[in-house]
């Protein structure tokens, strides 16, 4: 396995996609490459891992009371 | 679909206006995330995510309890987010300048600077990633979406969502390296951190 052919795999190896042999194949190329390893730790390691990290954020209001008022004024126009 | 969820869907397909209620209650956090994290503007993700319930209700018959409803509800959202973004026009960049590493000791700075990063990092993906690969790693990489959901999602072939977040990714690398991020331009960027990402 080349350079290339490593680097095309990293997206299916960091989502755990490729299959057991592809694999290793994969790990034995990035143990012996260390430009492989530094673009793999770089982005696939921090970059993403930070996407995955990032906070959550509440609601600001309850959907279901919007939703609730909506309803009640579609069937006031109805009635209308 | 949990055995639980599946009768709770069930009821509010019968009429069940408290299973209704409570079914959506559980999505309603997920579904702001998801839209806050695709657009990057919390008014904007507010409305559509009121849109995405109103929907939702109004659409319960079609519902076919062949994905769950999470899934379900994602597809709608998904769906309105392309609706609005074909009016939006083109962001025009605001990247940060350039970012002086505060030394290992100054730990208050560094998680300063560290939530820079990451907004740079989001903000990014948000706005310099075409919308078709940004939907793509927003549901896998901030949703932790597997391949088979976010396929029924976006109604996409498993082979298209792999290429998808493959080039998706490598946008968002090539963003940073080549990029108007400065913070990240120089070409060994992987100490540009220097370990502030793992703090």
């Amino acid at each position: 396995m080349n350079c290339k052919e490593a680097r095309s795999l990293f997206s299916e190896f960091y989502d755990q996609e490729l299959n057991q042999e592809i694999s290793r194949t994969l790990e034995k190329h990035l143990a012996g490459c260390i430009e492989c390893q530094k673009e793999y730790d770089s982005f696939f390691n921090k970059i993403l891992k930070v996407l995955n990290k990032l906070k959550t954020y509440d609601i600001p209001r309850n959907y279901l009371e919007g939703m609730k008022k909506r309803r009640s004024k579609i069937v006031l126009n109805d009635k209308k | 679909m949990k055995a639980d969820e599946f009768q709770l869907i069930k009821s509010a397909k019968e009429g069940d206006r408290e299973a209704l209620n409570d079914i959506f209650a559980r999505e309603q956090k997920y579904i702001f995330n998801l839209m806050i994290q695709l657009t990057g503007d919390g008014a904007l993700a507010d409305d559509l995510t009121q849109e995405t319930f109103l929907l939702a209700y109004q659409n319960m018959n079609k519902f076919r309890l062949q994905s769950s409803f999470r899934t379900w509800l994602s597809k709608i959202a998904i769906n309105l987010f392309r609706r609005e973004y074909r009016r939006k026009p083109k962001h025009v960049s605001i990247c940060l300048e350039e970012i002086r590493i505060p030394s290992k000791e100054d730990i208050p700075e560094r998680i300063i600077i560290k939530r820079e990063f990451q907004w740079c990092i989001l903000h990014s993906l948000q706005q310099h990633v075409p919308k078709k690969y940004r939907m793509v790693l927003i549901l896998r990489d901030l949703q932790n979406m597997s391949y088979r959901e976010i396929s029924e999602t976006l109604s996409w072939s498993i082979s298209k969502i792999k290429t998808c977040i493959h080039r998706g990714r490598n946008i968002l690398r090539d963003h940073f390296i080549n990029g108007k991020c400065k913070a990240f331009a120089e070409k060994d960027y992987l100490c540009i951190c220097e370990g502030i990402l793992e703090l």
